[in-house]
């Protein structure tokens, strides 16, 4: 029961749940919901003005109007932007967790510099990425050249997406190796020790003990690297700002709203059908790891 | 089980290689910043001979960055101080069940991380509260942008909860008995008693708070209000080709994080790794 008095002094946490409500219905929920309405209005940028219903034009617009070869390109590198990242990172991750895991000297060193990426913000890596990929003097180009190859990176309009996906890889694994190191360190010890009894390999060791073991945290680590990635656009944004065949649904919503027409409601549409890709993948990653969780 | 030593030897090469790609990038551009356009020009990445710190000053003067960081420590410390007040107050009476609904509310405020996008909408509320409330707290306004980026929901949220569960509730019976009320019980004991998740609550609404680029970009036009993130884009928009003097600016930008970094990692650490066990 209540503890803390009666009668008005009952309101008091009421009252104060009241504000974070308050924060998040007006600048989030609110947002929200209110977008996905507008996706089926011809809502413009003037406020104030009516806007009508116009049914399911805007999502027609986004699939069969005149520009849609340029959105559906889009749609295509978030999807190729979302599976590359989440499955290289994760694997790369869980690779460096397990390595660092077994008491290598300076574990805490190499924790604390895979980590330092996000520590330091898109802005600086953006930055300290297009130094390395200079395409004049930059070290990278120098390296190629050892193999009589040469590239123009960000301004590259076949590439530049992959080195996005790139800096996008190393920014975040170790934040992925983290939450794979979390889960490696609860798992107990006298479970690989019975399995070198019973003369495991070290791959078996890990795939039948390691593996099932740290299924939370794999899970946790996929559906974040899915959603984080279906709605990346900073890295874009600092890199390319978007040219050179690099833009993403993300991308095209910030460029619809902040740069484009007045027209609000063709973003709106593309946050949803954004959105409705990330439920649709959110659902599937759950069921499939599920089923690995069972299994064991 | 002890790995083998060839094993290991595999390990620390890999780990080796790793290290170079993490931290050459940043040591280059370390290096970068110490030179001189022309010693630049000619040999981009030879160490640098002499320690030119007068870039510094330079990138320092020309970019502005003393406004650009008094904007970032107002920002990131305004947004971070009443976010982890705001999550508090919604944790604590629903971990508690002081409060009716609380399970829905509970599912209410973790949907905030699978919302869809909400930022058409946040833009044309921007616009309107510019237009019809005040102009200092709308679209670009530093208000405007620190209501923005406040929250009570979300990981921080959901972290606090769990670890408010793991509290005794006798507690608050005791402190009830005693006379103490909600809100003093709340301040006064609760908060001391949750200290280390409120650290990494803090650090994880600090790192997202200061390097947010996509925030001020939206809803900041005016350079005036921009923090060092869009200060830097924005420096990096005159300097394009200057990468000494850019180089400077990275770094100008990059230290603050990185020496607070270097002192509390642990909390970091515990806090990147409590965030994934409690969801």
């Amino acid at each position: 029961m209540y503890p803390f008095g009666r009668g008005v002094t009952r309101l008091w946490p009421y009252l104060l749940f009241a504000l974070p409500m308050a924060f998040y219905l007006m600048f989030l929920l609110g947002p929200s919901i209110f977008t996905v309405i507008y996706s089926f209005t011809d809502v413009i940028n003037i406020p104030g003005k009516a806007y009508q219903f116009v049914g399911l034009d805007n999502y027609k617009d986004i699939f069969f109007a005149g520009n849609s070869a340029e959105r559906i390109d889009s749609i295509k590198r978030t999807l190729q932007f979302t599976f590359i990242v989440t499955i290289v990172q994760n694997g790369l991750a869980l690779l460096v967790a397990v390595v660092i895991n077994q008491k290598l000297l300076g574990d805490k060193l190499y924790r604390s510099v895979f980590f330092l990426p996000v520590v330091l913000g898109v802005a600086v890596v953006a930055l300290i990425w297009t130094l390395m990929f200079d395409p004049i003097n930059g070290p990278v180009n120098k390296f190629y050249s050892l193999f009589n190859y040469s590239d123009t990176f960000f301004g590259s309009f076949t590439n530049s997406f992959g080195y996005i996906i790139f800096v996008q890889i190393w920014m975040y694994m170790g934040h992925s190796m983290l939450i794979y190191l979390a889960g490696l360190q609860s798992v107990p010890k006298d479970l690989y020790e019975a399995g070198y009894i019973d003369g495991t390999t070290r791959w078996q060791s890990f795939k039948k003990i390691t593996f099932p073991l740290i299924a939370p945290a794999f899970t946790v680590n996929i559906l974040l690297s899915i959603i984080g990635a279906m709605q990346t656009f900073d890295i874009i944004l600092a890199t390319t700002d978007g040219q050179f065949n690099s833009r993403t649904m993300a991308y095209d919503v910030y460029k619809e709203t902040f740069r484009g027409s007045l027209e609000m409601g063709l973003p709106s549409a593309l946050s949803v059908v954004q959105f409705l890709f990330i439920l649709l993948f959110v659902i599937v990653a759950i069921q499939l790891l599920r089923k690995r969780e069972v299994e064991y | 089980m002890q790995p083998s030593i060839s094993a290991k030897t595999i390990s620390y090469v890999f780990v080796f290689v790793l290290l170079c790609i993490y931290l050459v990038p940043i040591l280059l551009v370390f290096n970068v910043s110490l030179k001189s356009f022309e010693d630049y020009l000619n040999n981009p990445f030879s160490i640098a001979s002499q320690f030119n710190f007068s870039n510094y000053t330079e990138a320092w003067k020309q970019g502005n960055f003393s406004d650009y960081l008094l904007n970032s420590l107002l920002y990131t410390g305004v947004t971070t101080v009443v976010s982890i007040i705001l999550a508090i107050f919604a944790a604590f009476p629903i971990a508690r069940g002081y409060i009716a609904w609380g399970g829905f509310f509970y599912l209410l405020f973790v949907m905030s991380q699978f919302l869809p996008n909400p930022v058409v909408a946040q833009y044309r509320l921007m616009l309107f509260l510019r237009d019809n409330v005040h102009s200092d707290i709308g679209y670009n306004s530093k208000i405007g942008y620190m209501l923005l980026r406040t929250s009570g929901a979300g990981l921080v949220f959901m972290m606090f909860v769990g670890y408010i569960k793991s509290i005794s509730r006798e507690l608050d019976e005791a402190a009830g008995i005693d006379g103490a009320g909600y809100l003093r019980f709340l301040f006064q004991i609760i908060m001391p008693l949750i200290k280390p998740i409120i650290a990494t609550g803090v650090i994880l609404t600090v790192i997202g708070t200061w390097n947010d680029l996509v925030g001020p970009i939206q809803f900041l036009s005016s350079p005036e209000h921009f923090p060092i993130t869009a200060g830097l884009k924005e420096f990096r928009g005159q300097y394009g080709n200057n990468w000494p003097l850019l180089a400077c600016a990275v770094m100008i930008v990059a230290a603050p994080l990185v020496i607070l970094f270097l002192f509390i990692q642990k909390y970091i650490v515990n806090g990147a790794l409590a965030g994934a066990i409690k969801s």
